[in-house]
């Protein structure tokens, strides 16, 4: 305590007085050490030599006996710091290139970790969410359908693994009795959804167990954002009532602002319960899936097997086709992600990788100039600094440049995450929500840190021990390039070289997926063609033929217009996904067995949508005017299903049976056979496909297709006007141009594409900077060498390949191991890859030439240089 | 480089021993750091060689904690030396320091002295 204040003291109080009396305290020893010797009777030079000699060095002692009185540790610190960033300004070139490498490297990995933070990392918004969980139910032939209400009610009352359960589905409605028909969204709920979800009522209250069951009062929750934009935000609007497909809904309540579950933005909550009946049989599925959180401890297959059980037990008491039906159980942080996690921890693993090679640039850099050092380490060495003290300072000095590095490296990250959201695919949860936050701020912090100490190592690692002597008279560089030294330098750079060629070829095949699925054939034609999308209310369509009857004459209108060329309809336009699939049969063949009863897309359209939609016609006939209600049920199918089941003859006047052959279900004769469409996005395989007539199979929710002369959006005021006449209470739920839509399906994968492509670029241009750096250096290292053997007859043809075979031997090297490694890696691409194999070897063969290309690129300024060597100027400067 | 001194043969001093040499040099009246080091040397026959190195910065510890004082004086042979003094807390520092190297240095000598003679 005492020792610390005096030096606090001391430090307030300046500290050059105290060297100066050291100094001369030491100076004043020394001359009383030199009497002495004297007097026993050396001569005064003599006796002044012995005394200075077996002194020690004085700077030395003088400096550890004032620096009893710092905080050495910390100031040492703060010198290493100042002599740091005067060596940063002396070789200004050097630094700049160091510090813009780093910052690159640490820039890209900054902006894609703050994407992959809030995407995947960061828990979701809802209590302990790492123990929520998504249910389902499963069968041989499909993951994650629709949980019935019978399974929900006998899960929810008998499992032993979660806390609670709520199922939950969304559905349209229109909302009435206010300006205008209001096209809405609701989240359909169980009671105790809110709870599980965190969610809290701003005002009134959410449901109970008493709202959410058949019978109990027609009872709905506000989401907050509907209420301020669409309802005025008034609390009066408690105890008012809303009009949503014509029947009255009492409000209970409305949340407090933030809460956001479903995919889409919901307008309000229903009451699940309310429509559902204890009696409904058990089988009998609707949308609803079912959220539930479980019981600290219990692992997701525990309480998968739990459910089983309870499945299980259910078939036996009260068996049906479903008997076989398991639970399927996922935790809700990975289904809300599973689309995007390849592709995000794909860029995670390329920017990975660039600072990687970043990284060993810089650290070449570092070793070819803490050779051109050595000198200078070895006179400080001579003059007594400790080897300890030297290695902290090249690390501090290696750090304050990383830091640097790093702080540009953050602004960059700032910057292109801004130009990222801009350019990102919608529909990516929670990506809009990406800042640089103090997540992302340690992240950075630390990848600056460790890039600090990984390339500050480097010349502590090869640098083995120093012979003073040598590096003194040697006067160059020679000093300390060892072997050790020389070799790491080419492994640094046949790694780079081999992290290339993988990021290249891996771009690479991203790029031709993505030519690939934008030139596919999409199996119609998507330019002009304005789609309208509308969903009868059932309240005011009651019947089939009241739905029949109005697309009648609503199509029949379209096709008056002036600037529609056709006019179509369809149930689930290509590239809307899926709107739903079902077994089938096809009658004839072979019985399957059950767990192998085939899937198909079923589909509706009108006689008209082919034509319209330019969809060929392989076979038979399209639909007709006379396949109608009463007449034989007719079905068109796609060529999957027709070269599947009938390879050598054609489909057509075979039957097909809607169901499979293990439940009841009707039967359709098989009328045509048409072209393939990307159902689910062009970069999708074709899926088997059942089309059944409109007529036949009414459904209220249809798009009309209207190919256009002109622009399509032209036409959408009168596309309005046309549905206002015919009834003025049914919004629209979408009118868009559809050559969009379907290029939208590409939105994701071009993204990521692009973003590949943009790390490769730069893998490329650091690994040519790599190389150029490391040949560079190789030829002024040996300029030297290079001039002797000039003087001695060598012809520049000999040099050139002397070195050429240099900068040769480590591109061979790493474009070998670069093959290999891609080669390996590729496995992990299979699922973003498109149309191409991931083994594609035409992509391996583009990949290495453009490496070999750049590096040439990058070797030829040395290697020119070498040749240029002037030996008789060179040696006489020697 | 001749080797006046043979380092390897002299004692090392353990951890705080040079400050307590030190004091105890200092008991007998003021001293410059050169006096102290021979002091030292000769009053444990050469078994201790003063390292500068240690010494120099040993006083300037003690000078921090107050436990000697410094002061520029003429010397005998009328040159300018600074010398050091006991402070009254180092006095009492030294007493405490001795008898814990006394009770040291008699368990030291038990424990390494031949068997069955402490117990005989």
């Amino acid at each position: 305590m005492r020792e610390w204040w005096s030096k606090l003291r001391r430090t307030l109080a300046g500290r050059r007085g105290l060297t100066d009396d050291l100094a001369e305290e030491i100076e004043s020893n020394l001359h009383l050490a030199a009497e002495d010797h004297q007097a026993r009777g050396m001569e005064s030079d003599q006796a002044r030599a012995a005394a200075r000699r077996r002194f020690g060095n004085p700077t030395l002692i003088g400096e550890k006996a004032r620096d009893t009185w710092t905080f050495p540790r910390f100031e040492s610190f703060l010198q290493d710091l100042r002599y740091g960033a005067r060596s940063i300004r002396k070789a200004p070139g050097y630094s700049l290139v160091v510090i813009v490498t780093l910052a690159l490297g640490i820039g890209a990995n900054s902006a894609i970790f703050s994407v992959v933070d809030t995407v995947l990392l960061k828990p979701l918004p809802y209590p302990s969410a790492e123990r929520l969980v998504y249910l389902a139910e499963t069968h041989a032939k499909a993951e994650g359908i629709s949980v019935t209400w019978g399974n929900y009610r006998a899960w929810r009352k008998y499992n032993h693994s979660f806390e609670d359960m709520a199922g939950f589905q969304f559905d349209h409605l229109t909302l009435t009795g206010r300006d205008e028909p209001l096209f809405t969204t609701a989240g359909e709920v169980t009671s105790g959804f809110f709870a599980l979800v965190g969610a809290k009522p701003l005002l009134g209250r959410v449901f109970t167990d008493e709202d959410d069951r058949a019978g109990a009062n027609q009872t709905v929750v506000l989401d907050y954002d509907f209420w301020t934009t669409k309802l005025g935000g008034d609390s009066k609007i408690l105890d008012t009532a809303l009009a949503l497909n014509g029947r009255s809904y009492h409000v209970i309540g409305v949340l407090a602002p933030g809460l956001r579950f479903f995919p889409r933005a919901v307008d309000y909550y229903l009451p699940l319960g309310l429509f559902r009946r204890d009696s409904t049989p058990r089988d009998k599925h609707g949308s609803m899936r079912v959220l539930a959180r479980l019981r600290p401890g219990i692992t997701l297959s525990a309480a998968r097997t739990d459910l089983d059980q309870i499945l299980q037990r259910l078939a036996q008491e009260d068996p049906g086709p479903e008997n076989d039906h398991r639970a399927y159980a996922r935790f809700l942080a990975d289904t809300k992600t599973e689309d995007v996690r390849p592709a995000l921890w794909m860029l995670m693993g390329a920017v990975g990788l660039i600072l990687l090679i970043a990284c060993s640039n810089v650290a070449n850099l570092v070793l070819a100039r803490s050779a051109t050092r050595a000198r200078e380490i070895a006179i400080r060495t001579a003059i007594g600094a400790g080897k300890g003290r030297l290695v902290r300072q090249v690390l501090t000095e290696n750090l304050l440049i990383s830091a640097i590095g790093g702080a540009l490296g953050l602004f960059l990250a700032q910057w292109s995450m801004r130009v990222l959201l801009l350019m990102a695919p919608r529909g990516i949860p929670r990506l809009q929500e990406t800042a640089l936050d103090f997540r992302v701020l340690l992240f950075t912090a630390a990848l600056s840190i460790l890039t600090g100490l990984l390339v500050g190592l480097a010349p502590v690692f090869t640098a083995g021990k120093v012979d003073l002597t040598k590096a003194l008279n040697a006067g160059g560089r020679s000093g300390t390039d060892t072997k050790r030294a020389r070799s790491f330098r080419n492994v640094l750079v046949v790694a780079e070289i081999t992290i290339t060629v993988v990021l290249a070829f891996s771009s690479g095949l991203l790029l031709r997926s993505l030519m690939t699925a934008q030139n596919t054939n999409p199996g119609f034609d998507p330019s002009h063609v304005l789609a309208l999308e509308l969903v009868l209310p059932s309240s005011s369509y009651k019947d089939p033929q009241s739905v029949q009857n109005f697309y009648d004459r609503l199509l029949q209108d379209l096709r008056t217009l002036p600037g529609a060329k056709e006019v179509g309809a369809v149930y689930c336009p290509p590239s809307a996904g899926d709107c739903g699939d079902w077994w089938y049969s096809i009658i004839g063949q072979p019985v399957p067995a059950k767990s192998d009863v085939p899937l198909s897309l079923f589909n509706i359209a009108n006689p008209e949508y082919f034509e319209t939609m330019g969809i060929p016609l392989k076979e038979g006939r399209v639909f007709t005017a006379a396949d109608r209600q009463g007449a034989p049920q007719v079905a068109i199918v796609n060529e999957v299903i027709a070269r599947r089941w009938f390879p050598k003859e054609s489909a057509v006047g075979h039957s097909i049976k809607f169901g499979g052959p293990y439940q009841e279900g009707p039967i359709y004769e098989i009328v045509g056979v048409v072209g393939n469409v990307s159902q689910e996005g062009l970069d999708a395989q074709p899926m088997p496909e059942i089309y059944q007539p409109f007529a036949q199979r009414p459904s209220e929710a249809m798009v009309a297709m209207i190919r256009t002369s002109g622009a399509p959006n032209a036409l959408a005021p009168t596309v309005r006007r046309i549905v206002a006449s015919l009834d003025h209470n049914l919004p629209i739920q979408s009118l868009r141009s559809f050559e969009k839509r379907v290029a939208a399906t590409l939105d994701r994968r071009r993204f990521s594409t692009m973003l590949l492509a943009t790390f490769a670029g730069l893998a490329l241009l650091l690994s040519a900077v790599g190389v150029y750096g490391l040949l560079n250096y190789w030829v002024t290292a040996r300029e030297e060498e290079i001039a002797i053997r000039l003087a001695l007859g060598a012809s520049r043809e000999t040099i050139l390949r002397w070195a050429g075979w240099q900068a040769s031997q480590l591109l061979i090297a790493g474009i070998a191991l670069g093959v290999l490694a891609g080669w390996g890696a590729s496995h992990w691409l299979d699922t973003l890859v498109f149309g191409i194999s991931a083994r594609d070897a035409t992509m391996m063969i583009a990949a290495t030439l453009a490496v070999i290309a750049i590096a040439a690129l990058a070797a030829a300024v040395p290697l020119t240089r070498a040749t240029r060597i002037n030996a008789a100027v060179k040696l006489q400067r020697a | 480089m001749s080797t006046v001194d043979n380092l390897s043969e002299r004692l090392e001093f353990l951890q705080g021993t040079l400050e307590v040499l030190i004091l105890r040099s200092l008991q007998i009246g003021p001293n410059h750091a050169y006096g102290i080091g021979q002091f030292i040397e000769h009053n444990s026959d050469s078994e201790f060689l003063v390292d500068n190195g240690s010494l120099y910065p040993a006083l300037q510890r003690l000078l921090q904690r107050e436990w000697i004082a410094s002061q520029w004086k003429v010397s005998p042979n009328s040159r300018r030396a600074k010398y050091y003094r006991l402070t009254p807390l180092g006095r009492k520092q030294l007493t405490v320091a001795t008898t814990k190297w006394q009770r040291f240095v008699e368990a030291m000598g038990r424990v390494l002295a031949p068997k069955g003679q402490s117990n005989a």
